[in-house]
Parts: structure tokens; sequence; C-alpha cells
């Protein structure tokens, strides 16, 4: 990729900080990382706010922080095995939530966006999700040949999961699929895949 | 802007303030259909000089065969809607730039929230009918000073069913914004038409309980305010027009035979938007479109409603 190179689409994350005008918050957070960056956000302050915390210990890369957190925010814990478990009880938040509900979120681009097309669904866009991507910058990937998301792509170029295809990991991403698109990198020259690398650890 | 002529078929008093006219096209065209919330702008020749106001247009949007407006006699009028109140009558001849819509519905809302204050009801009367047709959900908060007031309150209250309130200022009702904020469903948007008060006073409550921008709408046409007479220089054209005290700097600019873009005439919509060159003086910004760096920088002007408190002005045009 050629350096100074930008892609409007490629999302660009900032670091979880208390939006001061509100009804309530939300926070989602994922794995280690995740929970260090919610140990963070209550570092600044406890919002004066009706507060949520739904904390998915998985996957636990360096440690759990689930007690260290339970001492922080104790009330307002929520903890969940796996991220499905914990969207689960975000959407159930959701379908009773009133305006002015901000959205927090902490983890990988793929709960980071698992997130945002919920929210999508109760008519909140993603511009207004409050977003952090730690622990990993694994992509998802979008084949556009077979239309399968594979996920956890850690190198430039990946197999996909659906038809096998050696695909181009592009920086072009969809925020209606949560993912970056992903071509046939040997379309033209069948057979000669360029060298694999890793650059999203 | 292009235009069309219109002729005027009926004209009904509304209450003591507001009458509504009714407009078909003069070649007996059909006219174009629009979306709710639209407006067009109204050009009088009032005394050889030409007014050009914008207004909501009202009743259905799908295939209109008439337009619909509803002017309020303004107490302190600059000419427009005394003329449509005291000189138009039926059979009047007018003419209407094609509708433009600076209000529209956002498709994607769970919940709209329609708040109106007054005369600011227009633009809903169209949108209404957009909202029952698509069966989507709604609400309709309507205030008002006095049943003198309560323009269109009976055909609303028979559309809207048990979706609307009213709010009758002289028997002590108001809308409680905050309470009616702070309840509303993810994904409601909320459209607030009316007096600068109750416009700046709701889009106020709804930032502060964290409602996103993208979610609050709003629109409110100035009438051009008055002020100091001042000279404008235009670069482009090479002349120079004087702007008098009750004229607006775009009213001029056209009077003197130069052609400015416009669309609302109201400084909502940023489409006049000139180029300052220099001035001796400091601009007097009177608009809500240009953003307080771009009015404090002074490089940009909405004639529509602005002026300048100089001697002269020098805008690229």
């Amino acid at each position: 990729m050629e350096r100074g190179y930008w892609i409007r689409s490629k999302p660009v994350y900032s670091t979880l900080v208390w939006q001061q005008q509100a009804n309530a918050h939300i926070v989602l957070v994922e794995g280690s990382a995740g929970g260090l960056a919610a140990m963070k956000l209550f570092q600044q302050m406890h919002p004066e706010h009706p507060t949520k915390v739904l904390y998915a210990r998985n996957p636990v890369v360096q440690q759990d922080l689930s007690i260290p957190l339970s001492k922080v925010v104790p009330d307002a814990l929520l903890m969940f095995e796996t991220t499905e478990e914990s969207l689960v009880a975000f959407e159930a938040h959701l379908s009773s939530a009133c305006m002015g509900l901000r959205i927090y979120v902490a983890g990988s681009e793929r709960f980071i966006w698992q997130v945002a097309q919920m929210a999508d669904k109760y008519g909140i866009d993603d511009s207004d999700i409050i977003k952090e991507l730690v622990g990993t910058l694994a992509r998802p990937i979008y084949c556009v040949h077979c239309k399968t998301i594979s996920y956890e792509a850690h190198t430039n170029i990946k197999k996909c999961d659906g038809c096998g295809k050696q695909l181009f990991v592009r920086d072009h991403f969809s925020r209606r699929l949560g993912a970056y698109m992903g071509l046939m990198v040997d379309a033209e020259d069948p057979g000669q895949i360029p060298s694999i690398e890793e650059i999203y650890p | 802007m292009s235009t069309f002529k219109v002729v005027v078929s009926n004209i009904q008093q509304i209450t003591p303030l507001i009458k509504q006219f009714s407009f078909i096209r003069e070649d007996g065209a059909s006219l174009p259909p629009f979306s709710g919330g639209s407006h067009v702008v109204v050009a009088m020749n009032i005394n050889g000089r030409l007014h050009r106001n914008p207004y909501s247009l009202m009743g259905s949007p799908q295939a209109p065969d008439t337009y619909h407006i509803a002017v309020r006699l303004q107490e302190h009028s600059r000419g427009g809607s005394a003329y449509l109140h005291h000189e138009v009558k039926v059979g009047s001849q007018l003419e209407i730039t094609y509708p433009n819509n600076l209000f529209a519905l956002d498709k994607r809302a769970r919940k709209h929230l329609l708040v109106a204050g007054g005369i600011g009801i227009t633009p809903f009367m169209s949108q209404i009918e957009d909202l029952i047709r698509t069966k989507a959900n709604y609400e309709l908060h309507y205030a008002y000073r006095s049943q003198d007031h309560a323009a269109f309150t009976s055909t609303l209250k028979e559309k809207c069913d048990e979706r609307i309130r009213v709010y009758v200022e002289s028997e002590g009702l108001s809308i409680d914004l905050k309470a009616l904020l702070s309840k509303q469903p993810l994904g409601t948007h909320v459209y607030v038409c009316g007096p600068n008060a109750m416009v700046v006073a709701l889009i106020e409550t709804a930032r502060s309980l964290g409602w996103p921008e993208n979610h609050i709408h709003s629109e409110q046409f100035l009438a051009p305010p008055s002020g100091e007479p001042f000279k404008v220089k235009l670069a482009k054209s090479n002349i120079e027009v004087h702007v008098p005290a009750e004229m607006s700097m775009l009213e001029a600019i056209e009077a003197a035979g130069v052609d400015a873009p416009y669309s609302c005439r109201g400084g909502a919509c940023g489409r006049c938007e000139l180029e300052v060159i220099r001035t001796d003086g400091v601009l007097v910004h009177q608009d809500h479109y240009l953003s307080e760096a771009d009015k404090a920088a002074g490089k940009k002007i909405m004639p529509c409603v602005s002026r300048a408190k100089c001697h002269s002005l020098e805008i690229n045009l």
C-alpha cells in the first residue's frame, strides 16, 4: 500500500471519553483490553446519569479484569462469558431505552461493528457511538465474490472461509456490513499469490 | 430560480390573522409533486418593488391539483403578508418557484416527534400527510397563544386522532420540553418550527439531554430585518448598489438587475452565500446557516437576511 494513501470509508477510532450531555450511558467492552478501557473510563469520573457496563470476558488475552471492574463499578456492571451474550443483553437494553442514551464500545473491530449494527436497528447512527479499537487489529473481511464474511484476518492476504479464494484485504470498509472488502488476489494471474505477511496482529 | 405562474383559486380566513391561499397553475398543467415540509417562494410586485417570501406548502404532496399556503398577517409586515392579505383576491396571478425542501422527514427515524408553535404548524401540514400515508410512528405537539390562533386544529385532530396534543397558552398550557424529550424511544427524530425562542429552547434541551445533532431538525425562516443603509460594490459586475434601511442586501442587488442565487430567503438554506472581499466596517450576520467560526472570520455573508454596518462592502458577485 502506498504511503499517505487514504480511504475515506476506513473507520477512525478514538478513545472512550464520557459525553457530558446525556440522559444515560451504556458501555460495552470485550476482553482484557476492553476491560482496561472501561477501567480508564471510570478513572475519568463516575457519571451522574444512569450507567450500565456490559463486560464480555471473552477473549481473555492477558488478565480477567472482572474483579477490579466490579470494585470500580459495583452496581452497574453486568458480566458475560461471551460477546454474543453481551450483545443479547445490549439489544434488550436498547428496546426500552430513551433518546439521550450514549453508547460506548471498546473491543475488536468485529465487536465494535456488531454493536454498531445492533444500534442501527434501533435508529442510532454509528457516528454517534464512541468507539475505541483495542486488543487486536484483526479485520473482518467481506468476500466480494461469494459474500461470506471471514473474521480474524491478521494478514494482508487471507483465504475466504466461504469460497476458499485468496483475498487481498483492502482498506475499503463497509459500515453496513461491518467489514473490509476482500478481493481475489490472483484473479489475473491464477496461482500467483504474493507473500503473505501478518500486518493486523 | 426557475418559477412558474399560478392563479389564486381560493382564499379562506382560517383565524383572524391567518389566511389560506390556494393556487392552480395558470397554464392548466399539473403542479409538481413535493415532499412533506417543502416550501415555495412567492414573488409579489408591490408598488414596483419585487418581494419574494417563502411559504410552506400544505396539503397532500403526492399528486397535488392545488397548492395551499397559509399566511399570518405580521404586525410589522415589510409588505409581503399585508399584500397577500389585503390585495390578493381570487383570480389574482402570482409567480412561484418550484418546491424545495429544507425540512424533510428523516426516513430512518423510528418515530417522528413534531413540535409546532403558532404559524409554525404549516410545514407539518404536508409532513403529516406523508406520515399518515407511510403509516409512520409520529406525535404532533402544537402550541398556540389562544383559541383565536388555533389554525387548522380541528382538521389536525381529525387526521391525527390521538397522536396530536395541543397547548393553548391563554389556558396556561405550554410544552414541557424536558419532560417530552427525555422519554422518547431510541431512534426518535424531533422537528421544530415556530417562534425563535421555542426553536432555540427545543434545540438546547435536546442537546443537553444527549440527543445527537442529526436527530434534531428545525426550520425557521427569518424576515429580513431592517438596519442602517450601506453601499455594496459588486466586484464582478463592477457596479455599486445602495442598500436602503428597509431593504435586504439580496433585494437591493436584485433591484439593481443583478442575478444572485437564492433559495429560502430566510437565512436557513445557505444557497445565497456570497464571498466578502473587503469592508470598512463590520458584518452583521443574522442567518442561522453560517457557523460561528465562519461568522467570526468575516469572509462570507448571506445577503438574504444579513447586512453590514459600514459605508461600503465589496463582494465577489
